[in-house]
């Protein structure tokens, strides 16, 4: 019992965490756009675009019953608005360029063989994370 | 797009992503999760402007959370 409480606190703690990386991440981009307007945010607003932000976190993808997610699901969360959608899709493609640019340099330098099992493919653009 | 501009690192987009999953084998590409910070970048940015709006409207120097829940619900409806 003991162990699910403290395992509780963990999960507890590691949210509140995340949560404030969060909140430092809103509070800059809401500097650039009181610089760019020229209008100031209050830090309660700052707090409640924070606390809006998490929760849309993953409201949707968690849903998903694939084993990996991928950008595909991530163009079904912009489906609600036209524009939204033509700049993730837009996006989506940059990066997929991107990625194909990076993999072709690094297949110039000489491979040291240590990443075992990984798919050179797989290695590079959609590298996943767990 | 080059801009030195703040956003969602991509450790961080993960770690928020995994709170949700019910399934902890459950894995996000390197692709979706960019994509992924840069839709959470437009959604706080876009928050922040509408919000900007509506203080304007109202005449005010500073966006509150009055005005924040204001734009709140169409927002809502946009993302």
């Amino acid at each position: 019992e003991e162990e699910q409480e403290a395992e509780e606190q963990e999960r507890f703690s590691s949210q509140q965490r995340l949560k404030a990386a969060v909140h430092y991440t809103v509070g800059c981009l809401c500097q650039e756009v009181a610089a760019d307007k020229e209008m100031q945010f209050s830090k309660q607003t700052i707090a409640a675009i924070s606390e809006i932000t998490f929760r849309q976190c993953g409201k949707e993808l968690a849903h998903a019953k694939r084993s990996t997610i991928n950008t595909e699901d991530v163009k079904l969360l912009a489906r609600r608005s036209n524009s939204l959608l033509k700049y993730i899709t837009e996006k989506n493609e940059e990066l997929a360029q991107l990625n194909q640019e990076r993999k072709v340099k690094k297949k110039k330098k000489p491979e040291d063989g240590n990443q075992t099992c990984r798919e050179p493919a797989e290695a590079e653009g959609g590298e996943a994370e767990s | 797009m080059e801009r030195a501009s703040a956003g969602f690192r991509k450790e961080l987009v993960s770690r928020l992503l995994h709170l949700h999953f019910r399934d902890d084998r459950t894995k996000v590409s390197g692709d979706a999760l960019q994509l992924m910070a840069e839709l959470l970048r437009i959604f706080v940015v876009e928050a922040a402007v509408r919000g900007v709006r509506q203080a304007q409207a109202e005449d005010m120097a500073l966006v509150d959370v009055d005005q924040l829940e204001k734009v709140l619900p169409q927002l809502l409806l946009d993302f």
